[in-house]
């Protein structure tokens, strides 16, 4: 009982289904079964790390400097983007260019940028008591959250870009308002 | 071809049937008005219908009369006093944005009517869960004097209600103007799986897991009130009749079928008996549809590895017999 | 019109941004339900779009894709400051209401995926005509959608009563913009296909996609 609450509100806290954040990415994600593996995965990493990097940037920016926080994020995405990309080359070498398309596709984009910035917002909600376990947590949770949406959008993607769906709603259109659907089932749940 | 055309055609009209004898238990009890409600929903469904598939470069034929039965599946759903505007609205967004958008009954992913009904729950809320009582019967133009929450929603909240079985089975008690006909609903359910005008994997599935967590986690201290209470409310029959067995949209295997309607039936029961949310079970099979689609999907590779495999055999036959008759 | 002038001015309706290649769709689904945020995110989008992507046209071209994408969402975020600031001034109620949205413009697709795929493959000048076209796009359909949101969710106009009896609240929702988009996206490949009367491609050459 606890469990389908509990999922109930991992679906009404999903970034995509509920604040549109990373919606381009999660069309090519959707896409097939290697992108959606493969991008949720870089995504998951990035917005866990990030927002991990992201606890520490918040401790130390003093809020009169507040707008220089994007800069920030950017930076230390920045950072973890040549990390990851080191790490991929050395670690599979062979297919480093089949799989650092993923990488570039799923670094600076809303769904991660717009997670550090959720984070934030929650944090400064809850005070003092956000802690970096929590950071890191949101950061996977929101992670968590693009793979279900991608789910969603996955299983629903060969129906919406069959030949039936008439040509001006084919793909992007029709997939739009498959999400805006399910994101209003979501909502009416709150 | 020509058999599944006439099959989704007796689908419809038996659908139809059952839709017709509940809105004559609503015109009973709430009067003309529900009547017109009725007339509105179908009339809006209908030219947004024909308007989508002239848009569409297609011919209107008369399997796309299943509109009228989702149009009659929304009134039945809505209080018999709704603003005509908003079921207009509710019935266009049925046809158009959860239906013909995706290409129409050829490919169809949502249940129209619960998508529409999920989108008047967002945007009308407050009218769409106010009713007017049995027997109180409001003009076509007139706005209602009274309006009241619905039995469900006291039970869900305070865990009482107060009218008999009796009462219960002919759907004496306020509530969405088609959704609490007890008795005809049964009937409806039993004659529409007899028929396989529904899907009775996913029917049976819903009941089941409703029944089943009903009985486990009980909504109120009898373990048998709370059986028969979780049935009777939130539009559970209704909703496991004609939008969660809805064969355009449930698995075609009654098995997988099963397994969507438990996984409908035990989501919604938690959500009542935890959130007090009047109708879930609606929103529950919105939020399922991918879920359906997955089970299709899977039966979609299954049929294809069975196809795979037969045409592998075929080959291995064929060249069997011809080894056999080059060695003769 | 030639081909040349076709693809420079393409950005507004041939190819918009949002509505054929999908980008930057997070703040008119969310933030787009009001003309006055409409206003707010036209400005900060254009301003933040138009001078990172000039700035960065001086970035080395021989450096490598990562160090490039980098510092391009590194230009975008030195001038959201004096955007954001000035953004203060020009539109108080909007910036909190648009919360979030407003950084996120920073790292859209035209910034980072665009400039390589694109822009950078043109001379200044085109490139400049191409970029702007591209923001009125965007400028468009962003005022467009604020426009319609707010006169169905909320039955005012720029904040002015308008005189509407039934409103649809959930429009205003991001559920709202979601399908209000998707229909918008419809509506526009409908009559582009009109127009063009091809309608054997129906995706954009613009979507993002991997590189």
């Amino acid at each position: 009982m606890f469990l389908i609450n509990d999922l109930i509100t991992l679906l009404a806290a999903n970034l995509i289904l509920s604040r549109a954040l990373g919606t381009s990415t999660l069309f090519i994600a959707a896409g097939g079964r290697k992108n959606l593996t493969a991008t949720a995965c870089v995504i998951t990493f990035f917005t866990t790390a990030g927002s991990t990097a992201a606890y520490f940037i918040d401790k130390m920016l003093p809020s009169a400097v507040s707008d220089l926080r994007l800069l920030m994020y950017i930076i230390v995405i920045g950072v973890l983007y040549v990390l990851l990309l080191t790490a991929v080359y050395y670690i599979s070498r062979p297919r480093f260019e089949e799989l650092r398309k993923y990488v570039h596709v799923s670094v600076f984009n809303c769904a991660v940028i717009g997670t550090l910035f959720t984070i934030n917002e929650r944090a400064s909600m809850n005070g003092s008591s956000y802690d970096l376990g929590d950071y890191a947590a949101a950061g996977l949770e929101a992670g968590a959250g693009f793979i279900i949406s991608a789910l969603i959008l996955t299983v629903a993607y060969r129906k919406l870009n069959s030949s039936k769906v008439p040509s001006a709603f084919r793909g992007f259109p029709a997939m739009l308002v498959y999400l805006g659907i399910i994101s209003m089932a979501v909502y009416s749940l709150k | 071809m020509l058999k599944k055309a006439r099959k989704e055609r007796h689908i419809w009209l038996d659908i139809m049937l059952t839709l017709l004898a509940l809105e004559l238990m609503s015109y009973f009890y709430y009067g003309i008005r529900s009547v017109v409600l009725a007339a509105v929903c179908i009339v809006s469904a209908s030219a947004a219908e024909i308007i989508s598939i002239r848009l569409m470069k297609r011919r209107f034929s008369a399997d796309d009369l299943t509109c009228t039965s989702d149009a009659l599946i929304i009134a039945l759903m809505f209080p018999a006093v709704m603003d005509y505007k908003i079921a207009a609205v509710a019935s266009v967004f049925a046809i158009v944005v959860a239906k013909n958008i995706f290409g129409g009954r050829m490919n169809m992913i949502f249940s129209p009517a619960a998508a529409a009904y999920v989108f008047v729950l967002t945007s009308w809320g407050r009218k769409l869960l106010q009713y007017t009582e049995p027997h109180v019967k409001t003009g076509i133009f007139e706005k209602p004097e009274v309006l009241v929450n619905s039995a469900s929603h006291t039970f869900d909240l305070t865990g009482t209600f107060k009218h008999s079985d009796f009462e219960i089975l002919l759907g004496n008690f306020s509530g969405p103007s088609g959704a609490v006909s007890i008795l005809l609903l049964a009937v409806a359910a039993v004659v529409l799986m007899f028929r396989r005008s529904i899907s009775v994997g996913a029917f049976l599935g819903t009941i089941f897991g409703t029944v089943f967590f009903a009985v486990v986690t009980p909504s109120v201290s009898s373990k048998a009130d709370s059986l028969k209470y979780s049935l009777v409310t939130n539009m559970v029959l209704f909703a496991a009749v004609y939008i969660v067995a809805d064969k355009r949209i449930a698995p075609k295997r009654d098995y997988y079928a099963f397994f969507y309607g438990l996984f409908i039936g035990v989501f919604s029961y938690v959500i009542v008996l935890t959130g007090a949310k009047e109708n879930a079970i609606v929103i529950i099979s919105v939020l399922f549809t991918p879920a359906a689609l997955g089970f299709k999907n899977l039966e979609k590779h299954i049929e294809n590895a069975a196809l795979e495999q037969a045409d592998d055999a075929l080959i291995n036959e064929n060249a069997v017999t011809e080894e056999g008759i080059i060695g003769e | 019109m030639n081909d040349r002038r076709k693809a420079l001015m393409g950005g507004v309706l041939g190819d918009n941004v949002v509505l054929s290649g999908l980008m930057v769709i997070s703040p008119v689904i969310v933030c787009g339900d009001t003309l006055k945020n409409a206003a707010a995110l036209v400005y900060a989008f254009s301003a933040i779009t138009f001078l990172a992507v000039l700035i960065s046209s001086f970035v080395p071209q021989k450096l490598p894709y990562t160090v490039k994408v980098i510092l391009y969402a590194v230009i975008a975020a030195i001038i959201y400051i004096p955007v954001k600031f000035a953004s203060k001034q020009l539109y108080p109620e909007s910036i909190s209401r648009i919360g979030i949205y407003f950084p996120l413009l920073a790292v859209n697709s035209l910034i980072v995926f665009q400039t390589e795929a694109k822009f950078f493959r043109m001379n200044k000048r085109d490139m400049i005509i191409s970029l702007i076209f591209c923001i009125l796009g965007f400028d468009i359909v962003m005022l467009i959608t604020g426009f319609l949101r707010e006169l169905f969710a909320y039955g005012t106009i720029n904040n002015h009563i308008v005189d509407m009896n039934t409103l649809t609240d959930g429009l205003s929702k991001p559920f709202g913009g979601f399908i209000f988009l998707g229909l918008m996206c419809g509506a526009y490949r409908f009559v582009r296909n009109a127009v063009q009367k091809d309608k054997s491609e129906v995706r954009s050459d613009t979507d993002v996609s991997y590189k």
